[in-house]
Formats: structure tokens, sequence, C-alpha cells
């Protein structure tokens, strides 16, 4: 059979990240595939072609020069955004450096939680609590704590392979409960060393244990970075954290 | 200059990568460049002038919140910062229904405006022809009606219903040359 007489299955999506990106789609058509898109790759990369494949009409526009007020108004919001916390963000104001660069670019704030003494008192835990599983290779664990005040909230252990050669799992386990805004949610993010972003491991509901299956990514390794960041109700909208950090800590090997 | 030139001599990822550092001098660095052409490009879909300078300032507020998300592997950067101010353009057009706020004056300026360089190509080989490169090669191979839907889509932002309006057709066969002429297009460019 021909491609012409069996389209290719990808043809749907396809028109569908043209028509997003032509701008043809209904405002909820629109909202829906800007919801798709962090957790779609295929979509993501066909709406980046398509981006790339029709930039150069951006030309036909003629230039419109802006009034002179807009800059300033636009330095008014992001100075704003940087000198003080935001609406969303009450009592918890963000580091906003932090924030700027990515977290798990800061060494401000990992300098800042080297220096106190919670990680040995949480890796004794640790081994406690894993002892029982007697699992295969290696374990870590990971303290998550608030960068303001290092307050230990959560902790992040690999639970046993479960019999039978099953899935990996991560267990988030919560010391506390942490309230989280109204509309708001708290999404779960880990990183590597060598990874060029962090990867979503999914929303956490606050003081509730969640366990991740974590087959698809690389094994755990010494040092990898995890986080827990306010983000909107359904979760960050692109593939990266946009909220502020609520918690965050690295992975110490403990067997 | 005309924006393709203007692309020539400034790093864009640098500026962005500088704006996700905290940098605003980068911010004021990519405004200086491209705030009159991206201003054109967001003036263009959404009409009037008010609203397109409000949303350029989202659009920038957007740049800066989101340059550490900016991933070169993805694509350029200069396309980056022109999809974020389109995006956040068509996003405001198609939540404001835009039939009862354009005046008539409005209308056939940018009508007029429309007839002269929606084909400009035709009649201006020189500078839209070199700037458009491949894609309009590829434009030039699709039959008159399907290119005139895809460039009133892109640079009008107009909806299926606009279209089919403004070019007397109807609404089916509007959606149809589009999705055909897409198609074309993505053959075409592959």
């Amino acid at each position: 059979m021909t491609d012409t007489m069996n389209p290719r299955p990808d043809d749907d999506l396809q028109a569908l990240a043209g028509e997003y990106v032509l701008g043809t789609l209904s405002v909820v058509e629109r909202a829906d595939v800007e919801k798709r898109l962090p957790g779609d790759a295929a979509l993501r990369s066909a709406v980046d072609a398509w981006e790339e494949r029709l930039h150069p009409l951006v030309a036909l526009a003629p230039p419109a020069e802006p009034s002179r007020t807009l800059w300033p108004r636009i330095e008014k919001s992001v100075g704003s955004m940087l000198d003080g916390p935001t609406a969303s963000t009450e009592s918890q104001r963000p580091a906003a450096p932090e924030q700027r660069t990515g977290w798990w670019n800061s060494l401000q704030l990992w300098r800042g939680l080297a220096g106190s003494g919670f990680a040995a008192a949480a890796v004794l835990a640790a081994v406690l609590a894993t002892r029982s599983f007697a699992p295969a290779g290696p374990q870590y664990m990971v303290v998550l704590v608030a960068p303001a005040d290092k307050a230990p909230g959560w902790v992040v252990q690999t639970a046993a392979r479960p019999a039978g050669g099953g899935a990996q799992q991560l267990s988030l386990i919560p010391l506390g409960n942490t309230p989280v805004p109204e509309g708001r949610s708290l999404q779960f993010w880990t990183k590597a060393n060598a990874w060029r972003g962090p990867v979503s491991l999914g929303l956490v509901t606050p003081g509730r244990a969640i366990r991740v299956p974590i087959e698809q990514l690389p094994p755990l390794e010494a040092d990898q970075l995890f986080e827990l960041t306010l983000e909107p109700a359904n979760g960050s909208p692109i593939d990266r954290p946009t909220g502020p950090i609520q918690f965050i800590g690295r992975a110490v090997k403990v067997l | 200059m005309s924006p393709s030139q203007a692309s020539e001599d400034f790093d864009y990822e640098a500026a962005l990568f500088a704006c996700a550092q905290g940098d605003r001098q980068a911010l004021a660095r990519i405004y200086q460049r491209e705030s009159r052409y991206l201003l054109g490009v967001a003036l263009r879909i959404v009409r009037q002038r008010q609203y397109a300078e409000d949303v350029l300032h989202d659009a920038f507020v957007s740049i800066w919140q989101r340059a550490m998300t900016f991933d070169a592997t993805r694509g350029a950067a200069r396309g980056w910062i022109y999809s974020v101010v389109r995006h956040a353009a068509l996003n405001w057009v198609r939540s404001n229904s835009r039939d009862v706020q354009v005046d008539e004056e409005a209308t056939s300026a940018l009508q007029d405006g429309m007839a002269l360089d929606a084909h400009a190509e035709r009649t201006d080989a020189g500078e839209v022809r070199v700037s458009l490169g491949r894609l309009d090669t590829c434009l030039e191979q699709l039959e008159d009606g399907r290119r005139e839907c895809i460039v009133l889509a892109y640079v009008d932002g107009c909806s299926h219903g606009e279209i089919a309006t403004r070019t007397g057709n109807p609404l089916g066969t509007v959606k149809a040359w589009i999705q055909r002429g897409m198609r074309s297009l993505r053959e075409c460019m592959a």
C-alpha cells in the first residue's frame, strides 16, 4: 500500500501542530494544545518544526514603532517580579536569583544546605527504613528541605525492586503537612548533573506519600537533585518548573 | 533594515541566557533590537495599537520569566522570541472577539495594506523573496487560494471564518485548502 492510500500515523498530529502555529485553532483548542505540550514530546517537536518552517512569514508584517511608554512599563513589571514576592507566594518569599537561573544551577543554595546538619540524621533514618527491604543495587535517599529555613519536609528513597523484577520505584514520603495555596499544586522534579534540564515526576498531594515508577529514567546517581515547586493547579505548563521552590535536596548513596 | 538582516550580528541565544541569569540589560537589548518588528507582528494580528502594545508588554514579561526554559536544541532563539509574541497575540485575539472592536477605518486601512503586501513576493522580487527563502519557493508552488489562506492566517491572525469572509470562499473550502496547503508545505520543505 502506498503512502497516499495509507496516511502516516502522525498526519493528525502534524495537522494539529501546524494549525496551532498557523493560528487557526479556536481558543479552546489552543488551550488544549498548550496543556498537552509539556507532556507530549511528539507534539512538541511537531510544533517546533512548524514554528521554524513558517517563521520567515513574520517578515511580511510591517514594523511598528512602540510608544515611548512601553519599555518603562515592561521594565517596571519585570522589576516588581525581582524585587518583591508575587501574590501567589505570600509567606514563602522565593529567592529571586535561584529562580532566574534555575535551582539546579544555584551554588548559593547548595552551599547553604551543605553546612547544615540535617543530612547525617536523615541518612541514618533512611538506612533504618530501607534495611528490611534487602534491595538489590545501590540505594539512595534524599531529604527535601525548604530553601528558606532548611526545614526538612519530605524524604525520597528508592524503593526495593518488587519481587519478580518489576519496575524500579521512588517513594516520596511527607514529614509533615505542607499547605498549598488554593488553585496551585506541588510538582515533583529531578535532575542528574549531566542532564540538560529537570524531568517532572508528577504532581504531589501535600501530606500524602507517593510512589513513582522510574524505569523510564537513567539509574539514580549520587548528587542527583530533587525538588518540589509550586505550580498552577494542573502542573507546570512547560517542561520545566515555573514556580518557586518549596523543597529541594540531593541524593545520597546509603548502601 | 529588515528583520532577517537584524539577526546577523546579534546573539539572541546569549541574550536569552543572560535574561535567565537575571540580567535586565539583556532583555533591554532584545527590546531595542526587535521591538518594532515584534510590535509589527502583534499589531497585524491584534489590529489595535493599544492592545498590541499590551500584548507586547505581556510577551516581554513572558520572555523574561521563561528565558530559562529556552532550549537551543529545539530551535533558534530569535524564532522562540517571535513565537512567544505571536502566541500571545493569537491567544488575545482568539479570546477577544475582534469583530465588534475593530472600527471600519482600521479595517479598510488593513485591507489596503494587505492587498499591497500579502503577495509582496510577486511585485517586490527582491527583499521579501530573499528573507522568505525556501518557504517562499514552497508557497509559490501552492495554488493561489491556498497560499492566500495561509498568509492571512499566519500574518493577519485570521480565523477560518474570517478568511472565508475576506476571500469570499465557503468555510469548508477554506478549511480544506489550509489543511492541504499545510501538508504540501511540509512535504515541500522536508
